[in-house]
């Protein structure tokens, strides 16, 4: 049987939906309630949610073979549907894990500029030079707004003492 | 009468400077967020949460009341003038609105809009104040197996009125519910689904999830698809102003669409859609002018934004009167309102009635604000479209990662939020609606709460679910809800119509 076109995709989305519900059951068949008296066990909701995801998942998983294909936001349902670019993917995806790795290392203000210059390079900005100055600009604002006036803590990492 | 004293009050109270002050910052920001395509009020409000930190509570919720105001009138003025909806609610003003623009009508249907969104929103804040302390007094006999009944009928609402599968929907709606079971279970302390992280023993925060589902699963999907330069935006000749048939054609409309999108945000039906799509039905079926729909009839304006702003008036009602959020965006001021700790809901008038009449006046003010504000300045939000795509996206991921790091200095958040927001490209990419998931998030521990004090009561009865009227009618509704949009296929049309828009 051939599958329609932009199924198989789907399909693994879906099936990873369906291994959550069934980490979400084995987690749970797994965990032992503490022994003292409640009327409605811990362990009651978290199975019921598995079994309802599970098959729903595999309800529409079905669905999907008979030709059910989703439509990506932003588009029409029979319009084509475009491969994804996973190289500008991967430069936000980098772009991001940049933060999460230079947040506590560096600081706010050098994590938050790496960021702002990946994303604007992955969006097809062209002019390096002008987008770090005006990140910088950008940035360093914000976290003298939040840190100064709105006195949210931010860290100042290796800029400490000049900001 | 006292409603009207305590009013009185709550207009003493909101117009002192300070709150004046963040209800002019929360119309002016929930504007700018109703003007960019891509950030609604949902995420903006999310942004913004840190801030509950260090602001008193009125102030706060003052200004992300006059956020989710001001993003319904922000939101027309794409719609027209680019024929993007800013916003889910403003889908319906692109139909009529663009080709007014088209036809060199931008400025009365400009107009139109923004008086059409004011009479809508005092009319709907004028009914809200009157009957949500009533509405209040009525909860209070309320029970926990009612709750349940509730909560389950606003999730199967929510979950197949939006997007245009039903089962995707209930999907996103499940993992919503995944999310939301993380943590300690707070009656026994069993560690759920931590895998043995400590940072996860407290809980997944909603803040990261909101912020990164919206603003990071929308940054990685529009890198992968779509490499457009720029948004064309239509030429606005002349002044926002209407002429005597406008007015004369506009009225009528705007009174049906408050009394369309009203009712609709009360009672749970998944947002702004439902009822700005109505109101278009409604309006293409009354018209004198039947030729000019589909080529920039007013009448197909004013209805439906009249309609979404008496809707996000009406989602107040539940989310006051019962803690019970019906959008998306409802859902992110509930999640304010508990960072104060205080738990909306039938005795929230009593508690904390200063604050809530004061939070109502304060509507009244922001809609005041929102139409002078708009009106003459309507060309300087323009202006806000030419940011280059780049810095815009750039700037909306640098705030949503301060945010989900500040809320408890934590990278474990920054983790959270990244894994969402791949979370959040992959629903896009396969059509999954993302409402249902935040509603579940939200709602989900709430729900469980309440199943267990009513089974508690009932010492183990499961009869006790669907014992009292409210209840069995509420499993009847959610039958009809399940059952219904296949028996008439509503949302087929809808996504037929937003099919047209986009074109």
């Amino acid at each position: 049987m051939k599958l329609p076109q932009g199924a198989k995709s789907e399909l693994t989305f879906v099936g990873s939906l369906f291994a959550l519900g069934l980490l979400v059951f084995w987690d749970t068949a797994r965990s032992e309630v503490p022994a003292f008296n409640l009327t409605v066990s811990p362990k009651v909701f978290p199975f019921a949610i598995a079994l309802i995801l599970m098959g729903l998942c595999a309800l529409l998983f079905i669905r999907i073979i008979r030709g059910d294909i989703a439509t990506p936001e932003g588009l029409e349902p029979g319009d084509p549907i475009e491969k994804s670019d996973y190289k500008t993917f991967s430069i936000v995806l980098a772009s991001l894990f940049a933060y999460l790795l230079l947040i506590e290392r560096a600081g706010f203000v050098i994590a938050a500029l790496v960021t702002f210059f990946g994303i604007t390079v992955a969006f097809g900005n062209k002019r390096h030079g002008r987008s770090i100055l005006f990140g910088a600009i950008f940035i360093v604002l914000i976290y003298i707004s939040f840190t100064k006036f709105l006195h949210v803590s931010l860290p100042a990492g290796i800029l400490k003492g000049i900001l | 009468m006292s409603s009207f004293h305590s009013l009185l009050d709550g207009f003493a109270s909101a117009l002192t400077l300070s709150n004046l002050g963040f209800g002019l910052l929360g119309t002016f920001l929930g504007t700018l967020v109703g003007v960019l395509p891509g950030i609604g009020p949902a995420l903006a409000i999310a942004l913004l949460l840190p801030i509950t930190y260090t602001v008193s509570p009125a102030s706060a919720l003052i200004m992300f009341a006059a956020i989710y105001y001001g993003a319904m009138y922000g939101g027309s003025t794409t719609s027209i003038l680019l024929n993007t909806p800013g916003e889910s609610g403003s889908v319906m003003t692109a139909l009529e609105g663009n080709k007014m623009a088209r036809n060199g009508r931008a400025g009365a249907a400009l107009a139109t809009a923004a008086i059409g969104s004011f009479v809508a929103g005092t009319i709907a804040t004028a009914i809200l104040a009157f009957t949500a302390p009533s509405i209040a007094d009525l909860a209070i006999k309320v029970g926990a197996a009612d709750y349940v009944a509730l909560m389950l009928v606003a999730f199967t609402t929510v979950s197949s009125l939006l997007g245009s599968s039903q089962i995707r929907g209930f999907i996103s709606l499940a993992v919503g519910l995944v999310l939301g079971l993380v943590g300690a279970d707070l009656q026994s302390g069993l560690a759920r689904l931590t895998f043995g992280n400590q940072s996860a023993v407290e809980g997944i925060e909603t803040v990261p999830v909101i912020v990164a589902i919206f603003a990071l699963g929308e940054a990685l999907y529009i890198a992968s698809r779509f490499k457009e330069e720029g948004w064309k935006i239509l030429p606005m000749k002349g002044k926002a102003l209407m002429t005597r048939d406008d007015w004369k054609r506009s009225w009528m409309p705007w009174l049906r669409g408050t009394a369309i999108g009203f009712p609709l945000g009360v009672i749970p039906a998944g947002g702004s859609e439902v009822p700005t799509f109505l109101s278009y039905a409604v309006e293409k079926n009354l018209t004198k002018h039947p030729e000019e729909f589909g080529h920039g009839a007013i009448e197909g304006v004013a209805g439906p934004e009249a309609a979404n702003n008496a809707n996000a008036a009406g989602a107040l009602v539940p989310l006051l009167a019962l803690g019970l959020p019906t959008s998306a965006t409802a859902a992110v001021i509930l999640v304010a309102f508990q960072t104060y700790q205080i738990q909306p809901g039938p005795t929230l008038f009593l508690t904390n009635g200063a604050l809530i009449w004061t939070l109502i006046a304060s509507l009244f003010i922001g809609n005041t604000l929102l139409l002078v504000l708009n009106l003459p300045l309507v060309r300087v939000w323009v202006q806000l479209l030419k940011v280059p795509r780049p810095y815009l996206f750039a700037g909306i991921t640098i705030f949503a990662l301060l945010g989900s790091y500040a809320l408890n200095t934590s990278t474990f958040d920054v983790q959270v939020a990244i894994a969402i927001g791949i979370v959040g490209f992959l629903f896009r990419r396969y059509g999954m609606p993302i409402t249902p998931l935040i509603l579940g998030l939200i709602l989900g521990p709430n729900l469980e709460l309440q199943f267990r004090r009513a089974l508690q009561i009932s010492a183990g009865d499961y009869g006790t679910l669907y014992a009292t009227p409210l209840s069995k009618v509420l499993y009847l509704v959610l039958i009809v809800v399940i059952l219904g949009p296949s028996l008439w296929g509503l949302r087929k049309k809808i996504a037929n119509r937003k099919g047209h828009v986009s074109k």
